[in-house]
């Protein structure tokens, strides 16, 4: 799969970027003298695929559709927020997988295409979610990239659903990157629901400042393999990072997804809570770190992961981890995967209902304690049910 | 509908290798208290949880019929379906599942998928039997049995039963823990329900629930084994002798042992 990389030119760079500015065409070219550098960072469990590191045909860039947008805000295809010379752009592009860069990353800051680019301006609050849609065809590589910067003050839901259509074998190598400035707030739901032959590697990166607020809210249900690495930077001191994660896989999908939590400011707390479900032969890999940076006085970082497991087949390995070099922190881990209790389903089952409603109930049961945290009750909804629909017979 | 009707005959029930009902037969039609009675570890609530087709119990010989359909045939859902109702010793905890969602699932179990319960008359309907039970409104939203004391679990059992409606209802040991003025709500709760379309069979060690409950039938147990049948007096007699006459009466001299 190398071999891909170095067919990847400076010309063929420039052919995709033709109407880009200088300064792009820069960091494209950068990016692209880094990959062979690189390390992969992938996980020993998951299966090293080709697809990803092909090169996008930027005619493919994934259809992007946003919802009502309000006044202070501004949610573009990435391309136009490019040709309108956002400065916003040019400062945060790429900004964050500069640290810790794979060889994918670098891969994908050479040739990303299309995407979208939000803005909430200083001190808007908005009421309502934003909403936007990434949407797949059949049989391409997808690279888009979300750039989502909230200013000082700003408070804002954003919902993303990523999806395509019915037997698209697509794969999709994009990024979420999200910059919050000081004391701003945003609740970044994504819906990750592409079809079942579908390779998605999708890391997502955050960075708060000072008393800042996110919360990742995180349902992947879709894909063939799944990939996501998703990294916050609390640099602020006061910021609050928040997951709240949930898979459901099942046949042979598999899932490998890496939450990891970087305390760098002063009294900054996170909190990783991800309930999976898996049926089938379904695969999860999941690992958690909390990382309290030497200047992180006063942290306190936490995770809790829980896997549900609907069958004898499916498989699932969690490991947290805590990297801890301050004192006076606090941070901790509990994990655990466990079968359906068969006791539950007899009880169940003894008062009528049938198997398959029953492991439904002990799902949505399952799911309620991550569900009742979620502020968005259309989120809420919306992810109970999209579980209950993948309960199999 | 005719009247409910619950024919064992020759139950024969193992648990891991080891047979612990060794031919059973009951007759339970609507209209009808059965008090199952007996010392410990002789297979009364063994009987109960192979009937309701507990996975731990394996039937191996006999059969039981409700309404003339072969019930050891069917799944557990079916045989709930098919009106067959367990009050269990120990129910039970679902965690983040509400009472009320447990409960309307159960219902909507029995109707067509187009036709679920319309969710308003659900609330009304649970409501009322709430009350009746003297169960406070908070129990709909709980979590089902999670966090509920011994009376609240087999409170909680005999408002399934009611809002359920079996045609044959077997409590299991209904009355074990409970102090007496829980007994009495228990019981009474049960008595409300009482009717010719339902046929109800109560396993206990303890006579007094059958002070608030009236039986028709008593039977007592021994060794996987009916061994003895009569009316309400039958009861009395056993309240005011123990268990002792009746196994030197039939011969019956091997130790009891504890029910597992």
């Amino acid at each position: 799969m190398a071999g891909t990389l170095v067919e990847l030119t400076p010309e063929q760079i420039a052919a995709f970027a033709a109407d880009e500015p200088s300064w792009l065409f820069g960091r494209r070219l950068a990016a692209l003298g880094r990959v062979s550098e690189l390390p992969l960072r992938q996980s020993k469990q998951t299966p090293l695929e080709t697809a990803p590191f092909l090169a996008p045909d930027l005619a493919q860039a994934p259809s992007v559709t946003a919802g009502d947008v309000p006044a202070g805000v501004e949610l573009v295809d990435l391309r136009t927020a490019i040709q309108e010379g956002q400065l916003a752009v040019q400062q945060h592009l790429g900004r964050l997988f500069t640290e810790g860069e794979s060889r994918l990353q670098a891969l994908h800051l050479a040739t990303f295409a299309g995407g979208a680019f939000c803005r909430v301006g200083r001190g808007v609050e908005l009421k309502e979610p934003l909403q936007l849609t990434v949407e797949l065809e059949s049989g391409a590589l997808y690279a888009p990239h979300l750039l989502v910067v909230l200013e000082e003050g700003a408070r804002a839901d954003l919902i993303v659903e990523l999806r395509g259509g019915a037997g698209a074998e697509a794969a999709v190598r994009g990024a979420v990157e999200i910059v919050l400035g000081d004391n701003a707030a945003l609740n970044y739901t994504e819906f990750q629901r592409v079809p079942g032959r579908t390779q998605t590697y999708w890391p997502r990166r955050a960075e708060l400042g000072r008393d800042a607020k996110l919360h990742w809210i995180l349902a992947d249900v879709g894909a063939r393999l799944a990939v996501a690495d998703t990294r916050t930077y609390l640099r602020g001191s006061g910021a609050e990072a928040r997951v709240l994660a949930s898979f459901f896989g099942g046949r042979r999908q598999h899932f490998d997804f890496n939450h990891v939590m970087v305390h760098e400011g002063q009294h900054t707390t996170s909190d990783i809570e991800a309930r999976g479900v898996l049926q089938g032969r379904a695969r999860a890999v999941y690992n958690a770190n909390s990382v309290i940076r030497k200047s992180a006085k006063g942290a306190s970082g936490w995770q809790h992961e829980h896997t549900l497991m609907l069958s004898d087949e499916a498989r699932a390995d969690l490991i947290p981890e805590l990297e801890i070099s301050e004192w006076e922190v606090s941070a901790g881990h509990a994990a655990s995967a466990g079968p359906v209790d068969p006791m539950q389903v007899y009880y169940m089952e003894s008062r009528g209902i049938s198997p398959v409603e029953s492991r439904r109930l002990i799902v949505a049961g399952f799911l309620a304690s991550l569900l009742q945290d979620i502020p968005l009750a259309s989120v809420r909804e919306r992810i109970a049910d999209i579980f209950q629909e993948k309960v199999e017979l | 509908m005719a009247r409910p009707e619950l024919i064992i005959q020759g139950l024969r029930v193992g648990v891991e290798g080891r047979e612990i009902v060794k031919g059973l037969d009951l007759t339970v039609r609507g209209g009808e208290v059965h008090a199952i009675m007996g010392p410990n570890g002789t297979g009364k609530s063994t009987m109960a949880s192979a009937l309701m087709g507990h996975p731990s119990y394996e039937v191996l010989g006999g059969t039981a019929t409700l309404d003339g359909q072969d019930i050891l045939a069917m799944s557990v859902d079916e045989r709930a379906r098919a009106g067959l109702f367990l009050a269990m010793q120990y129910p039970a905890e679902i965690s983040g599942v509400s009472n009320a969602n447990f409960l309307r699932t159960a219902l909507n179990a029995r109707r067509a998928e187009n036709d679920p319960v319309p969710v308003m008359q659900f609330h009304r309907d649970l409501k009322a039997k709430m009350e009746s039970l003297q169960i406070d409104q908070s129990f709909a939203e709980r979590y089902v049995n999670e966090g509920f004391s011994g009376g609240e679990k087999k409170r909680n059992e005999i408002l399934q039963m009611a809002v359920l409606r079996p045609r044959i209802a077997v409590l299991d040991e209904i009355d074990s823990g409970l102090d007496i003025d829980a007994v009495k709500l228990v019981a009474s709760g049960v008595s409300q329900m009482l009717s010719e379309d339902l046929g109800v069979l109560i396993i206990t060690h303890y006579q007094r629930i059958l002070n608030y409950i009236n039986p028709t039938n008593v039977h007592v147990m021994m060794q996987g084994r009916i061994v003895r049948s009569g009316g309400p007096e039958l009861a009395m007699e056993l309240e005011a002798r123990g268990y002792e006459w009746l196994r030197q009466e039939l011969g019956i001299d091997e130790p009891i042992t504890e029910e597992a």
